[in-house]
């Protein structure tokens, strides 16, 4: 702003003050000045370049629509003048589509109304046959400066806090004022709260004490993360000028960011484990079910859960345009419902039952062929099982290609939730919201309903329950169905978070074991409380072990080796995770909840 | 009075709320045939489970030694350690090692170092040979014994298992139901053989089965077992005549003398 | 048929394969009918036998099942890999005298767990070594606390996941994705001549003997009854007081030195070892193996690892796509319907005919 040594505050403040409402009113004001239009139309049209520059740097702060698109036209070589046969030069943009002859509709550019000639028919026009207006870099430069500040004028407010912050990230003393007049007329609270971040950032490199002092205040209340640099950079000058008051402010300022953002990675992390616990749980409970209650050891699970994530993806074809499946050398079209817009978006809803039901069938049709045989035989289930996944992965691959499929978003699964700095994407609040609901579900279907009697009964007694004239043989079919087809719904939220490809299930079916065995086989609770422990535990390391990597130097040997290793904080947190799980096995070897049984061998 | 060679005081042990064995106090003397009897779910075999170390009390204490400076306190130890001491079992349901033959299975409970590197080098002399010989006398099945045990008979598979506790010589031996599935003949010769044990072994029979009972009685104690504790010890006839356990187990005149 | 004669007839096949393996296929190959390639591709397979063999001591006669095989398997070629990588001097890509891939990744001097292993007794060594004490480490752990049955086969399955996303690390220094490739020589010999890989493969097919005729032994001694008391009730031979953690905890680690030995024989005849071979797939194949030849036996593990891997060499050139499909349905066919696996094939035979035989006398009591 001013770059004058010595300036009392208050003549500071008159000069911000002064240039604010200066530019508070050249924004506000329209009709007496220039249009944004006009003004291009005329910097087009100037000889000069130091006369374009002027009159581009006139378009400073102003939030006209027009702005960005038209000197992105500029820049591209689409702004051309227009000789009319009366010799007035009239700046144009080509619009429309091309004619054979090569020609399109042209627009002024100081109206933005069609080209019309002195008859007041539109004119047509060939690209080929005008003159682009030049540019400059120094004038690029200008533009440049012009649309970062349009962007202030954004109407979404997501643009314009991108654009504030760029500023103020920036310490741009220059744009400074337009952020000041942008402060006066803006109403959206987070945008607002992004103007204050900016102008204190930015007034951190001001030469005066008083107007650090307040900026360093403003940070602290604001609990700024994004100024953690410029306070420590700021506290540095301080102390090097040996100014107390400026120390003791950037310290205060830097403790509460920091306090701040403790308590955003704290809530941070557990929401991140609360919803790895949900992921975790939904791939788990139709484990819970097959290998719980059924003492099925189902190594196909994973690919069950494919089944469903493959389902979402035909189903999201079907209402799209449609899609063609090889197999085994024939083609197999599907035909699209070619919706678009908000009939578009209800595909997922539609594939959660079809997911459940297709893998319901596979599953069902998985216990008919094979798992029926090996009832009493746990070690060969699990091998016959793993062959069956095998096939399955396989068969994937050759349907739908080896590389993952596109499975996009419904809008109503996008985008983030930001409260208090702390990030909660909306597709994670579902599955959260999900875990719970499905829970909720299993929880009735088990204990409310016939069904659920009977998996109950013949789980805990088979032979009595048939002898109760429970027909066991399909109370196990269907339990079966229910448990993969827990799978498929499992599939078809996961395709929300992570890729869908051949072996998508791989990737979980360690997991899920593993939350089974933890929570204690055959309790159900047991499984939902081991999902939420381990994914609270993997997302707690994954958060802090950078931190504490380099206190693992002194372990002899192997040290930096740890060390090295617990930069990945991923892997090594995993590693960790189940390192723990065998330990806690020690301590209770029946996993957290025990279902006793009193047989001699089992 | 000499000092018992088991003693069990004021054990319990429940399992998710079910009271198995409530408050039960039994002493065994060295030599003693002690037979158990009660009505199902009586906390027979729970009984059994603890001083085997399968099922660790929630409560009391079990001393096993007749030297009480020297006695060992079973609640610490695990199964195999507590059959190395001398507690041999014989479950209810007959548990042989089915794929191995029946002389293998005597191999493999002959008392005897019990390590993994004794086991690499172990081999028989002509002393062991001898007393497996012995046994497959005792047990009658010296003709089979080169079958597969899993294709024994079910009274063969008890007698089977008889055998493989005489190998392992123990001081106690626990048998539970050994009459189950034999022949009115082979559960007589059963009986005799527990009763040539008493004196050199000590014994505690778990048995339904009152003719059985009545026969191996005949000398010593008879514990009736009743919702986990202990309801009455005596003669076989003074029990058979206690109402209490005319009530509850006898109950009615069912069961019976048969 | 006597046991007498059956045993016979066993000793006269073990000769047989015997002599084929370690006389016929070196003599074959030195006057040229085999192959390079071919006798390296016989002796990966005597490596998987190897690996096969530590899989069905633990399956097939102690009841384990364990899915950890391959990473005790790869372990061992790990440590003869640093080895060999130690050897390739100053000849690899980037003319340094440390491996490609640390100069790739910017180090200048030799991390100092790699020195020692320039010398060929230190990593064989460790080929015992650093298996011997993992499978000590779990087993002490796994055991102790009683985890069986599937319990044990998920844990050795997420034991040997959690060591393979760390071996793709680089920051473990031992290769990430790529692993060890590019070997030049073996104890002075040259990799590439054919002397050397004859040499590679008659070790291979000797050690394989020699496992062999070890595990024979073995499952004859009281151990080995124990072992299969374990399998078939292991309580019983608790309550017959022996302490089957130590047994199992012995047997485990056992198996894992074998299967080591094998991924160290492996590592320089393929000429790559990386942690592909440690995914939890790799350990359920070699599953596979034993259980198509044939678990509880020991001819079983050899035959099924050398014929499924002759198939799927054929099968992956032939049809690519379809290859999986095959191994995964041969599996559930041979789960559901022979359990006994090939080497079972004989006496199914043999009791069919007798079936058929007997057919005409109907009623006749079969008399075990």
């Amino acid at each position: 702003m001013s770059r004058t040594p010595v300036l009392s505050p208050v003549r500071t403040i008159f000069l911000i003050l002064a240039a604010a409402s200066v530019l508070l009113v050249s924004a506000l004001r329209a009709a007496p000045a220039p249009s944004a239009r006009q003004l291009v139309a005329e910097a087009a049209l100037a000889e000069d370049a130091a006369k374009k520059r002027e009159l581009i740097g006139r378009l400073m702060g102003q939030s006209d629509p027009a702005i960005a698109p038209l000197l992105e036209a500029w820049r591209t070589d689409a702004l051309f003048v227009f000789t009319a046969p009366d010799g007035a030069k009239i700046p144009v943009q080509l619009t429309g589509e091309k004619d054979p002859a090569g020609t399109q509709a042209a627009a002024r550019i100081d109206t933005g109304a069609p080209l019309a000639d002195a008859a007041g028919q539109p004119l047509r026009l060939a690209a080929s046959a005008l003159a682009a207006v030049e540019h400059t870099s120094s004038l690029r430069r200008a533009m440049k400066a012009v649309l970062d500040l349009a962007d202030l004028a954004a109407p979404a407010p997501a643009v314009r806090i991108k654009a504030i912050l760029t500023i103020g990230l920036a310490q741009d003393a220059e744009k400074l004022p337009a952020l000041v007049a942008r402060l006066g007329v803006e109403t959206d609270p987070g945008v607002i709260r992004a103007l204050r971040e900016s102008i204190a950032i930015a007034r951190l490199k001001d030469a005066d004490d008083a107007v650090k002092l307040t900026a360093l205040g403003e940070l602290r209340e604001l609990n700024s993360l994004a100024s953690t640099d410029f306070l420590t950079r700021a506290l540095k000058e301080a102390e090097t000028a040996e100014k107390p008051a400026l120390v003791k402010a950037a310290k205060d300022a830097l403790r509460a960011v920091e306090g701040h953002r403790s308590f955003v990675d704290f809530f941070g992390t557990l929401f991140r484990g609360v919803s790895l616990g949900s992921i975790l749980l939904i791939a788990a409970l139709g484990l819970a079910i097959t290998f719980g209650l059924m003492r099925v050891i189902n190594m196909a699970h994973g690919e069950m859960i494919a089944v469903g994530a493959y389902t979402t993806y035909l189903v999201q074809n079907i209402f799209g345009a449609g899609i063609t499946i090889p197999f085994f050398g024939f083609s197999l079209p599907i035909f699209g419902l070619n919706l678009t817009g908000a009939a578009y978006q209800w595909y997922f809803i539609a594939a959660l039952p079809l997911s459940f039901l297709a893998a319901a069938l596979v599953g069902i049709g998985l216990e008919r062929s094979v798992i029926r045989f090996l009832y009493r035989r746990p070690l060969e289930s699990l091998l016959a099982t793993w062959g069956v996944s095998l096939v399955m992965q396989q068969g994937l691959r050759l349907m739908f290609g080896a590389n993952n499929v596109q499975v996009s978003s419904p809008v109503y699964l996008s985008g983030n939730w930001t409260v208090n700095d702390i990030i909660f994407g909306w597709n994670r609040v579902f599955v959260v919201g999900f875990a719970i609901l499905i829970v909720f579900g299993m929880w009735l279907v088990l204990t409310k309903t016939p069904l659920g009697l009977l998996i109950r009964a013949s789980m805990q007694n088979r032979t009595m329950a048939s002898c109760m004239g429970v027909r066991t043989e399909r109370v196990n079919m269907l339990t079966f169905g229910l448990g993969s087809g827990l799978a498929g719904l499992a599939g078809a939220f996961l395709s929300q978070i992570g890729n869908v490809g051949p072996s998508l299930g791989q990737g979980y079916i360690i997991d899920s074991f593993m939350v089974v065995v933890v929570g204690g086989v055959g309790s159900i609770g047991g499984t939902i409380i081991s999902a939420f422990g381990i994914g609270g535990i993997d997302q707690v390391l994954q958060q802090y072990l950078p931190s504490i990597a380099p206190g693992l130097t002194w372990v002899p040997g192997i040290g930096s080796f740890l060390q090295n290793l617990a930069q990945d904080a991923a892997v090594f947190g995993k590693i960790l995770v189940l390192a723990g799980i065998i330990l806690f096995l020690q301590w209770r070897p029946a996993g957290l909840f025990v279902t006793r049984s009193r047989n001699l061998e089992d | 009075m000499p000092h018992p060679l088991l003693s069990v005081e004021d054990v319990s042990k429940s399992y998710d709320g079910f009271k198995a064995i409530t408050n039960l106090t039994f002493y065994l003397f060295e030599g003693e045939l002690r037979t158990v009897i009660g009505p199902n779910g009586a906390g027979k075999s729970t009984f059994f489970d603890l001083i085997t170390g399968r099922a660790k009390p929630d409560k009391g204490k079990l001393d096993f030694g007749t030297d009480p400076s020297k006695s060992h306190d079973l609640t610490e130890l695990n199964e195999y350690e507590i059959n190395r001491l001398g507690i041999g079992r014989k479950f209810q349901t007959p548990s042989v090692y089915t794929e191995h033959s029946v002389w293998d299975n005597l191999v493999l409970s002959l008392k005897g170092p019990r390590g993994v590197f004794a086991s690499l080098f172990h081999r028989l002399d002509s002393a062991d040979r001898d007393r497996l010989d012995e046994i497959l006398k005792t047990v009658r099945l010296d003709a089979k014994r080169d079958w597969k045990a899993g294709l024994l008979a079910h009274g063969e598979k008890q007698w089977l298992e008889i055998g493989m506790l005489l190998a392992q010589e123990p001081k106690v031996l626990l048998v539970d139901e050994p009459a189950a599935g034999m022949t009115d003949d082979e559960t007589d010769r059963t009986g005799e053989l527990l009763l040539s044990l008493a004196g050199k072994h000590s014994l505690i029979v778990i048995e339904h089965d009152m003719a059985f009972v009545k026969q191996i009685a005949r000398n010593g104690q008879v514990t009736v077992l009743h919702q986990g504790t202990v309801l009455c010890e005596g003669k076989f006839d003074e029990v058979q005549s206690d109402p209490k356990v005319r009530e509850v187990y006898l109950g009615r005149g069912k069961h019976g003398t048969r | 048929m006597s046991a007498a004669t059956v045993r016979r007839i066993e000793w006269i096949a073990v000769a047989v394969i015997a002599f084929a393996l370690i006389v016929l296929v070196p003599l074959l190959h030195a006057n040229g009918a085999i192959s390079n390639f071919w006798i390296s591709v016989f002796g990966k397979w005597l490596c998987y036998a190897l690996l096969a063999i530590s899989v069905d001591l633990l399956w097939g006669y102690t009841g384990l099942l364990s899915l950890g095989q391959a990473l005790f398997f790869t372990l061992g070629g790990y440590m003869h890999g640093m080895y060999l990588m130690r050897m390739i001097g100053e000849l690899g890509q980037y003319k340094k005298p440390i491996p490609d891939f640390l100069v790739f990744l910017g180090w200048e001097r030799l991390p100092a767990f790699w020195e020692p292993f320039a010398s060929f007794p230190f990593a064989l060594t460790m080929v015992f070594v650093v298996p011997g004490v993992i499978a000590y480490l779990f087993g002490f752990l796994a055991f102790r606390s009683r985890i069986k049955g599937v319990y044990f086969s998920i844990l050795t399955q997420a034991l040997t996941y959690a060591a393979s996303i760390m071996f793709f690390r680089n920051n473990l220094l031992l290769g990430g994705n790529n692993g060890f490739t590019d070997f030049k020589f073996i104890l002075g010999y040259k990799l590439n001549e054919p002397g050397t890989i004859r040499g590679l493969y008659l070790a291979t097919a000797v050690t394989l003997l020699l496992v062999f005729l070890f595990c024979r032994w073995l499952s004859k001694t009281k151990f080995g009854l124990v072992q299969q008391a374990i399998r078939d009730g292991e309580n019983r031979v608790l309550f017959s007081g022996y302490a089957t953690a130590h047994f199992k905890l012995f047997i485990f680690v056992v198996a894992a030195l074998i299967a080591a030995v094998g991924g160290a024989l492996y590592t320089p005849q393929v000429g790559i070892i990386n942690p592909g071979e440690m995914q939890a797939d790799k350990s359920l194949e070699a599953v596979v193996w034993v259980a198509v030849g044939g678990r509880g036996t020991l001819l079983g593990p050899i035959v099924g690892a050398i014929s499924i891997n002759a198939l799927k060499s054929w099968a992956t050139t032939a049809y690519p796509d379809l290859w999986l499909i095959i191994l995964g349905g041969l599996f559930i066919l041979v789960v559901l319907f022979l359990p006994g696996g090939i080497v079972s094939i004989p006496a199914r035979l043999k009791a069919l005919a007798q079936k058929l035989r007997a057919k005409p006398e109907a009623a006749a009591p079969a008399k075990p």
